[in-house]
């Protein structure tokens, strides 16, 4: 198991590092120059000799004149220490803006995350046991609604509904922690978006799982039909779901950064929104990173998790 | 055999008046077409599809207004007689605006997809046959850029090279004044194309590698291969044929993410520019007012969202169509 643990590692730690390197080289081609931004400070201070002379300065203490590979992994070694750098608009440190924000949308992925399990695995085994009937065919065909709508499409529309036609909402915006009538339709919109693929993978898995000898014995054997659902049938049927984990992770975080403007919430997407908006690069590539990190994590734990749960997985 | 005998007799039997044959040679294909008629959803997936090719193909011919005229006499107008879908918080006609974004959205869904699945291609055939190196580079690439947030790779391919690029184009066109590089709105497009196309190629890449992996162990592969048929031909004759299925309902469901992917690249501003017509930046520059200009918001978002609808419904039917095997695993 250590050895697999290790041999996981190996492979996480150097795909990090490929991601740093890409982002890295993208911003270099950028028309950002952290100097230019940072001579603002001068302005009208300085005359044309001194300026140059400060401009010269400030390249060597930043290692700018050196080449790509010097400047890269001093790069990687600002960021073991923890230096994200300064972010350009209101010279924010860019590590306390991701911790600071990051909490909000961490509890708000999660409950999305929940919900749409407990949502998702229901819908997808109901599907699965009544397949080709019209429960199946509403269930996919709904589901195949969200299936690529972006949040800042679904979050307008469920506005007008619920708030100007059906009146049955105030205009929820703010954060008051997650317990708050307010999180009820950002969560709920958080859910709808990687809803499709939990439904799809129970669907599948438990079709897949009907069909075997055991559960054709436990029919046989007279069992009652709930208790091989839930003792032989979705026991087995959720391990591949797990598998789906990475990319629910991912659509939660592409769906925060819509999310987070459009509902006032000061979380971890109104800051990856921010960044974009503002051609803000050093901030830009922290919160690429950061996100980068949590799917690649995510995916770990996937691999740690899932020889746990299926023992037929070798490990290697 | 006896099909090239066969042959003329069918077609004659196909001439008007003659009788039909209780069993006609059914292909792939068309047998794959029947499946795909039969079902209800995907017919209202290809009604939709087809809407918006035609959209996109005839709309800025067909729009009553241009994208850009506005009527400063009627800003912000619920539907009228003169304005279909109303018109916006500068006067511009709603409906033409959208039909002018079906044409975006096509464009950006069309190319990113063709580039896409052409890297992909090349990838996985090489992984698929180069052996166990060209596998490892081309697997751990694949992991690579799937391990980042799509979304936000694309943006910051998007964010990061255009201005360089059309920098590059405005020196070229000083240079030589070549009228192509005089209007660079449609280098943004090229960059959206670009930024979607980088993001979606492993998906295919792993797609075709898998299928070039399994299918080359299937007996007739293996046959074909023991009576020996050249590697090549079996790959054209039977590898291309199955391999295609899956590919073809990968690229479905991909058009329609992609047309959502590029309106939130517009809607994050990093994609296609005002006054540019775009789904997303239509949704973007109106979300603020959705509580007294709800129409503004709506419109496009909800063509944005029945168009990506038809999409996935012809995606899904293609899915039963042309892997009936398959239980919707995708």
């Amino acid at each position: 198991m250590l050895k697999y643990i290790v041999g996981r590692l190996a492979v996480a730690i150097p795909t990090f590092l490929a991601v740093l390197l890409i982002t890295f080289t993208l911003t270099t081609l950028s028309p950002f120059d952290p100097v230019a931004m940072m001579m603002q400070q001068y302005e009208g201070t300085l005359d044309a000799m001194q300026q140059k002379e400060v401009v010269q300065r400030l390249r060597n203490q930043y290692g700018l004149d050196n080449s790509f590979v010097v400047q890269f992994t001093k790069y990687v070694e600002r960021i073991t220490h923890g230096d994200l750098g300064i972010s350009i608009n209101g010279q924010r440190n860019v590590l306390r803006a991701i911790v600071k924000t990051f909490p909000i949308s961490l509890q708000l992925g999660l409950a999305g995350a929940l919900l749409t399990t407990l949502v998702g695995v229901p819908l997808g085994a109901l599907a699965a046991l009544k397949q080709n009937s019209w429960i199946d065919y509403t269930i996919v065909g709904s589901t195949l609604v969200f299936r690529s709508l972006p949040v800042f499409v679904l979050a307008p529309l469920l506005l007008v509904l619920f708030v100007l036609i059906l009146g049955i909402m105030k205009v929820p915006r703010g954060w008051d922690g997650l317990f708050n009538p307010k999180t009820i339709l950002p969560i709920l919109i958080l859910m709808l978006g990687p809803l499709p693929i939990i439904v799809r993978q129970t669907r599948s898995a438990v079709l897949d799982v009907f069909s075997q000898d055991y559960v054709r014995t436990a029919k046989m054997k007279g069992l009652h039909i709930w208790l091989i659902i839930f003792r032989h049938i979705l026991r087995n049927a959720l391990i591949p779901v797990v598998t789906t984990l990475g990319f629910v992770a991912e659509g939660l975080i592409i769906g925060t950064i819509f999310l987070d403007s459009i509902f006032a919430i000061p979380g971890f997407g109104a800051l990856v929104e921010a960044s974009f908006r503002n051609f803000d690069y050093p901030l830009i590539m922290g919160v690429t990173m950061v996100t980068s990190l949590m799917i690649i994590l995510t995916n770990l734990l996937v691999d740690l998790v899932y020889p746990l749960l299926d023992p037929r997985i070798k490990l290697e | 055999m006896s099909q090239s005998a066969s042959a003329p007799v069918l077609k004659s039997l196909d001439s008007p008046g003659a009788l039909k044959p209780i069993s006609k040679q059914r292909s792939l294909w068309g047998d794959a077409m029947r499946r795909l008629l039969r079902n209800r959803l995907s017919l209202i997936g290809l009604t939709i599809t087809s809407l918006l090719l035609f959209a996109a193909l005839f709309g800025p011919a067909l729009a009553p207004y241009n994208y850009t005229d506005q009527d400063l006499l009627d800003v912000a107008q619920l539907p009228s007689r003169a304005h279909w879908l109303g018109t916006d918080e500068i006067g511009r006609d709603l409906f033409s605006r959208v039909l002018y974004g079906a044409r975006t959205a096509t464009l950006v869904a069309v190319f990113s997809t063709a580039v896409s699945v052409l890297i992909g291609l090349v990838l996985g055939v090489v992984a698929g046959y180069g052996g166990r190196w060209a596998d490892a580079v081309v697997g751990r690439l694949t992991d690579i850029v799937m391990s980042m947030p799509s979304l936000l790779l694309a943006a910051l391919i998007a964010v990061t090279l255009k201005e360089p690029i059309v920098t590059w184009a405005k020196g070229v066109y000083e240079q030589t004044h070549f009228p192509l590089f005089a209007d660079t709105t449609w280098l943004d497009l090229l960059i959206v194309f670009g930024g979607l196309a980088f993001v979606q190629w492993p998906s295919y890449a792993r797609l075709i590698r898998g299928q070039i992996l399994s299918l080359r162990n299937e007996q007739y592969v293996q046959a074909a291969q023991s009576v020996g048929v050249s590697e090549i031909t079996i790959a054209l004759r039977h590898l291309l044929p199955n391999a295609l299925g899956p590919v073809i309902v990968n690229m479905t469901f991909n058009l329609s993410s992609a047309m959502a992917a590029e309106a939130a690249l517009s809607y994050l501003g990093v994609g296609v520019m005002p006054p540019q017509a775009s789904w997303g930046n239509m949704i973007q520059s109106n979300i603020g007012s959705w509580s007294y200009r709800p129409w503004l918001v709506a419109v496009p978002a909800l063509t944005l969202a029945i168009v990506t609808l038809g999409i996935n419904f012809l995606g899904d039917g293609l899915n039963d169509a042309l892997n009936p095997k398959s239980s919707k695993a995708i």
